[in-house]
Protein backbone atom coordinates (compact mmCIF):
# COMPACT_ATOMS: atom_id res chain seq x y z
CA UNK A 1 0.00 0.00 0.00
CA UNK A 2 1.48 3.23 -1.02
CA UNK A 3 1.12 6.79 0.92
CA UNK A 4 1.10 9.57 -0.57
CA UNK A 5 2.30 12.88 0.67
CA UNK A 6 1.08 16.68 -0.40
CA UNK A 7 3.39 19.71 -0.14
CA UNK A 8 5.92 18.06 2.04
CA UNK A 9 8.89 19.88 3.53
CA UNK A 10 12.30 18.97 2.22
CA UNK A 11 15.46 19.41 4.46
CA UNK A 12 17.47 22.38 2.93
CA UNK A 13 20.87 21.35 1.39
CA UNK A 14 22.61 22.61 4.47
CA UNK A 15 20.84 21.04 6.58
CA UNK A 16 21.49 17.71 4.69
CA UNK A 17 25.06 18.27 4.20
CA UNK A 18 25.37 18.53 8.13
CA UNK A 19 23.52 15.18 8.42
CA UNK A 20 26.26 13.25 6.38
CA UNK A 21 29.73 13.27 5.50
CA UNK A 22 31.84 11.78 3.21
CA UNK A 23 34.08 10.54 6.33
CA UNK A 24 31.37 8.40 7.38
CA UNK A 25 30.68 6.89 4.15
CA UNK A 26 34.36 6.09 3.81
CA UNK A 27 34.48 4.47 7.33
CA UNK A 28 31.69 2.23 6.57
CA UNK A 29 32.86 1.13 3.53
CA UNK A 30 36.45 0.20 4.72
CA UNK A 31 34.59 -1.77 7.63
CA UNK A 32 32.68 -3.45 5.35
CA UNK A 33 35.78 -4.04 3.00
CA UNK A 34 37.21 -5.37 6.50
CA UNK A 35 34.05 -7.73 7.05
CA UNK A 36 34.14 -9.28 3.79
CA UNK A 37 37.92 -9.85 3.18
CA UNK A 38 37.86 -13.78 3.21
CA UNK A 39 41.61 -13.94 4.07
CA UNK A 40 40.81 -12.73 7.90
CA UNK A 41 39.47 -16.21 8.48
CA UNK A 42 43.23 -17.90 7.20
CA UNK A 43 44.64 -15.32 9.72
CA UNK A 44 42.74 -15.83 12.21
CA UNK A 45 43.11 -19.85 11.83
CA UNK A 46 46.57 -19.15 11.64
CA UNK A 47 47.18 -17.13 15.01
CA UNK A 48 45.14 -19.64 16.38
CA UNK A 49 47.67 -22.69 15.09
CA UNK A 50 50.56 -20.63 16.17
CA UNK A 51 48.85 -20.30 19.99
CA UNK A 52 48.08 -24.04 20.14
CA UNK A 53 51.71 -24.60 18.80
CA UNK A 54 53.32 -22.78 21.44
CA UNK A 55 51.47 -23.89 24.37
CA UNK B 1 18.19 33.25 -16.03
CA UNK B 2 19.12 29.45 -16.42
CA UNK B 3 22.71 28.32 -15.95
CA UNK B 4 22.91 27.01 -19.77
CA UNK B 5 26.56 25.21 -20.70
CA UNK B 6 28.21 25.46 -23.54
CA UNK B 7 29.08 22.00 -25.43
CA UNK B 8 32.68 22.69 -24.58
CA UNK B 9 32.09 23.22 -20.60
CA UNK B 10 29.68 20.17 -20.83
CA UNK B 11 32.52 18.11 -22.37
CA UNK B 12 35.21 19.50 -20.10
CA UNK B 13 32.99 18.59 -16.97
CA UNK B 14 32.62 15.14 -18.37
CA UNK B 15 36.14 14.43 -18.98
CA UNK B 16 36.94 16.11 -15.45
CA UNK B 17 34.43 13.90 -13.84
CA UNK B 18 35.93 10.75 -15.67
CA UNK B 19 39.23 11.23 -14.31
CA UNK B 20 37.54 11.59 -10.81
CA UNK B 21 36.20 8.38 -11.49
CA UNK B 22 39.79 6.83 -11.98
CA UNK B 23 41.57 7.99 -8.95
CA UNK B 24 38.73 7.01 -6.84
CA UNK B 25 39.15 3.70 -8.75
CA UNK B 26 42.53 3.69 -7.42
CA UNK B 27 41.97 5.16 -3.85
CA UNK B 28 38.40 5.67 -2.59
CA UNK B 29 39.36 8.61 -0.72
CA UNK B 30 39.25 10.66 -4.02
CA UNK B 31 35.64 9.41 -4.45
CA UNK B 32 34.82 12.62 -2.21
CA UNK B 33 34.04 14.99 -5.02
CA UNK B 34 31.90 12.67 -6.37
CA UNK B 35 30.36 12.29 -3.02
CA UNK B 36 29.62 16.02 -3.10
CA UNK B 37 28.40 16.36 -6.90
CA UNK B 38 25.77 13.92 -6.28
CA UNK B 39 24.81 13.38 -2.68
CA UNK B 40 21.85 15.89 -2.23
CA UNK B 41 20.24 14.55 -5.86
CA UNK B 42 20.50 11.27 -4.30
CA UNK B 43 19.40 12.23 -0.93
CA UNK B 44 16.20 13.68 -2.60
CA UNK B 45 15.73 11.19 -4.93
CA UNK B 46 15.19 8.39 -1.91
CA UNK B 47 13.83 11.31 0.81
CA UNK B 48 10.29 11.55 -2.07
CA UNK B 49 10.13 7.55 -1.97
CA UNK B 50 10.03 6.70 1.51
CA UNK B 51 7.87 7.91 4.77
CA UNK B 52 10.54 8.87 7.32
CA UNK B 53 13.41 11.08 7.06
CA UNK B 54 15.83 9.11 8.87
CA UNK B 55 15.25 6.40 6.78
CA UNK B 56 16.00 8.65 3.77
CA UNK B 57 19.74 9.81 5.48
CA UNK B 58 20.14 5.59 5.72
CA UNK B 59 19.05 4.38 2.76
CA UNK B 60 21.64 6.92 0.96
CA UNK B 61 23.95 6.23 3.11
CA UNK B 62 23.83 2.80 2.08
CA UNK B 63 23.61 3.88 -1.45
CA UNK B 64 27.07 5.80 -1.33
CA UNK B 65 28.70 2.72 0.17
CA UNK B 66 27.58 0.20 -2.33
CA UNK B 67 28.88 2.61 -5.25
CA UNK B 68 32.35 2.44 -3.40
CA UNK B 69 32.51 -1.69 -3.08
CA UNK B 70 31.33 -1.97 -7.08
CA UNK B 71 33.20 1.33 -8.02
CA UNK B 72 35.97 -0.86 -9.27
CA UNK B 73 32.94 -2.44 -11.59
CA UNK B 74 32.01 0.88 -13.52
CA UNK B 75 33.04 1.46 -16.76
CA UNK B 76 32.11 4.65 -18.97
CA UNK B 77 29.92 2.96 -21.38
CA UNK B 78 27.44 5.92 -22.55
CA UNK B 79 25.56 5.85 -19.14
CA UNK B 80 26.83 8.94 -17.20
CA UNK B 81 28.04 8.12 -13.49
CA UNK B 82 24.40 10.20 -12.07
CA UNK B 83 22.52 7.54 -13.78
CA UNK B 84 24.61 4.77 -12.55
CA UNK B 85 24.09 6.06 -9.08
CA UNK B 86 20.52 6.59 -9.43
CA UNK B 87 20.14 2.91 -10.27
CA UNK B 88 21.92 2.16 -7.01
CA UNK B 89 19.59 4.26 -5.47
CA UNK B 90 16.44 2.05 -6.89
CA UNK B 91 17.84 -0.60 -5.91
CA UNK B 92 18.36 0.05 -1.77
CA UNK B 93 14.84 1.79 -2.31
CA UNK B 94 12.98 -1.69 -3.36
CA UNK B 95 15.09 -4.03 -0.97
CA UNK B 96 14.12 -1.62 1.96
CA UNK B 97 10.25 -1.77 0.90
CA UNK B 98 10.50 -5.50 0.57
CA UNK B 99 12.55 -5.76 3.86
CA UNK B 100 9.74 -3.46 4.91
CA UNK B 101 12.09 -1.19 6.96
CA UNK B 102 10.78 1.52 4.77
CA UNK B 103 7.43 2.45 3.43
CA UNK B 104 6.63 3.23 -0.65
CA UNK B 105 5.66 6.56 -0.39
CA UNK B 106 5.28 9.21 -3.19
CA UNK B 107 5.72 12.89 -2.15
CA UNK B 108 3.75 15.71 -4.58
CA UNK B 109 3.08 19.52 -4.81
CA UNK B 110 -0.13 20.48 -4.94
CA UNK B 111 0.83 23.01 -7.70
CA UNK B 112 1.82 20.11 -9.59
CA UNK B 113 -1.11 18.17 -8.57
CA UNK B 114 -3.69 20.69 -9.82
CA UNK B 115 -1.87 21.34 -13.26
CA UNK B 116 -2.53 17.35 -13.68
CA UNK B 117 -5.73 17.65 -12.94
CA UNK B 118 -6.79 20.76 -15.35
CA UNK B 119 -5.20 19.44 -18.01
CA UNK B 120 -7.89 16.55 -18.04
CA UNK B 121 -10.99 18.08 -16.60
CA UNK B 122 -12.59 21.91 -16.95
CA UNK B 123 -11.78 23.20 -13.31
CA UNK B 124 -9.95 21.68 -10.21
CA UNK B 125 -12.23 20.74 -7.36
CA UNK B 126 -11.21 18.90 -4.58
CA UNK B 127 -12.83 15.65 -5.76
CA UNK B 128 -11.04 15.89 -8.35
CA UNK B 129 -8.07 15.87 -6.19
CA UNK B 130 -9.06 12.74 -4.20
CA UNK B 131 -9.95 10.93 -7.40
CA UNK B 132 -6.23 11.47 -9.22
CA UNK B 133 -4.78 10.07 -5.27
CA UNK B 134 -7.23 7.52 -5.23
CA UNK B 135 -6.21 6.64 -9.05
CA UNK B 136 -2.37 7.05 -8.08
CA UNK B 137 -2.62 4.28 -5.51
CA UNK B 138 -4.33 1.71 -8.74
CA UNK B 139 -1.21 2.22 -11.39
CA UNK B 140 1.30 -0.98 -11.19
CA UNK B 141 4.71 -0.12 -9.65
CA UNK B 142 6.35 0.74 -12.71
CA UNK B 143 4.06 2.85 -13.90
CA UNK B 144 3.50 4.73 -10.87
CA UNK B 145 7.53 5.55 -11.17
CA UNK B 146 7.55 6.76 -14.56
CA UNK B 147 4.75 9.09 -13.87
CA UNK B 148 6.50 10.25 -10.57
CA UNK B 149 9.29 10.97 -12.49
CA UNK B 150 7.77 13.15 -15.50
CA UNK B 151 4.97 14.50 -13.54
CA UNK B 152 6.18 15.52 -10.17
CA UNK B 153 10.00 15.67 -10.97
CA UNK B 154 9.87 17.05 -14.18
CA UNK B 155 12.37 14.60 -14.91
CA UNK B 156 13.76 14.44 -18.73
CA UNK B 157 13.04 11.13 -20.54
CA UNK B 158 16.63 10.96 -20.88
CA UNK B 159 16.96 10.82 -17.79
CA UNK B 160 14.04 8.39 -17.04
CA UNK B 161 15.51 6.10 -19.64
CA UNK B 162 18.72 5.94 -17.96
CA UNK B 163 17.29 5.34 -14.42
CA UNK B 164 15.09 2.61 -15.40
CA UNK B 165 17.34 1.25 -18.02
CA UNK B 166 15.46 1.96 -20.95
CA UNK B 167 15.92 3.80 -23.89
CA UNK B 168 14.71 7.51 -24.52
CA UNK B 169 12.17 6.08 -26.68
CA UNK B 170 11.14 3.61 -24.71
CA UNK B 171 10.67 5.56 -21.45
CA UNK B 172 8.52 8.35 -23.61
CA UNK B 173 6.37 5.16 -25.15
CA UNK B 174 6.23 3.84 -21.40
CA UNK B 175 5.39 6.83 -20.12
CA UNK B 176 2.46 8.04 -21.97
CA UNK B 177 0.80 4.80 -21.52
CA UNK B 178 1.22 5.35 -18.04
CA UNK B 179 -0.48 8.53 -18.33
CA UNK B 180 -3.04 6.72 -20.51
CA UNK B 181 -3.72 4.52 -17.34
CA UNK B 182 -4.11 6.74 -14.86
CA UNK B 183 -6.14 9.09 -16.93
CA UNK B 184 -8.82 6.27 -17.62
CA UNK B 185 -8.37 4.80 -14.36
CA UNK B 186 -9.22 8.55 -12.84
CA UNK B 187 -12.02 8.93 -15.24
CA UNK B 188 -13.73 5.58 -14.01
CA UNK B 189 -13.41 7.01 -10.45
CA UNK B 190 -16.55 9.31 -11.15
Amino acid sequence: MIQILLDRKEPSAKEVRAHQNFEEILAAHRYQQQVNNPWRYWLYATIGCFLLFLV
Amino acid sequence: MPLQLSLQQQSFLHEEEKTQIKRAQQDPRFFAPLYERYHDAIFRYVYRRVDEEEQAYDITSSVFVKALQALHKYEYRGLPFSAWLFRIAKSELYQSFRDQKAKRTVSIDKVVLKQVIEEWTEDYTEHDKARLLLALKDLKEQQLQLVEMRFFEKRSFKEIGEICGLSENNAKVKTFRAVLKLKDIFHQKE
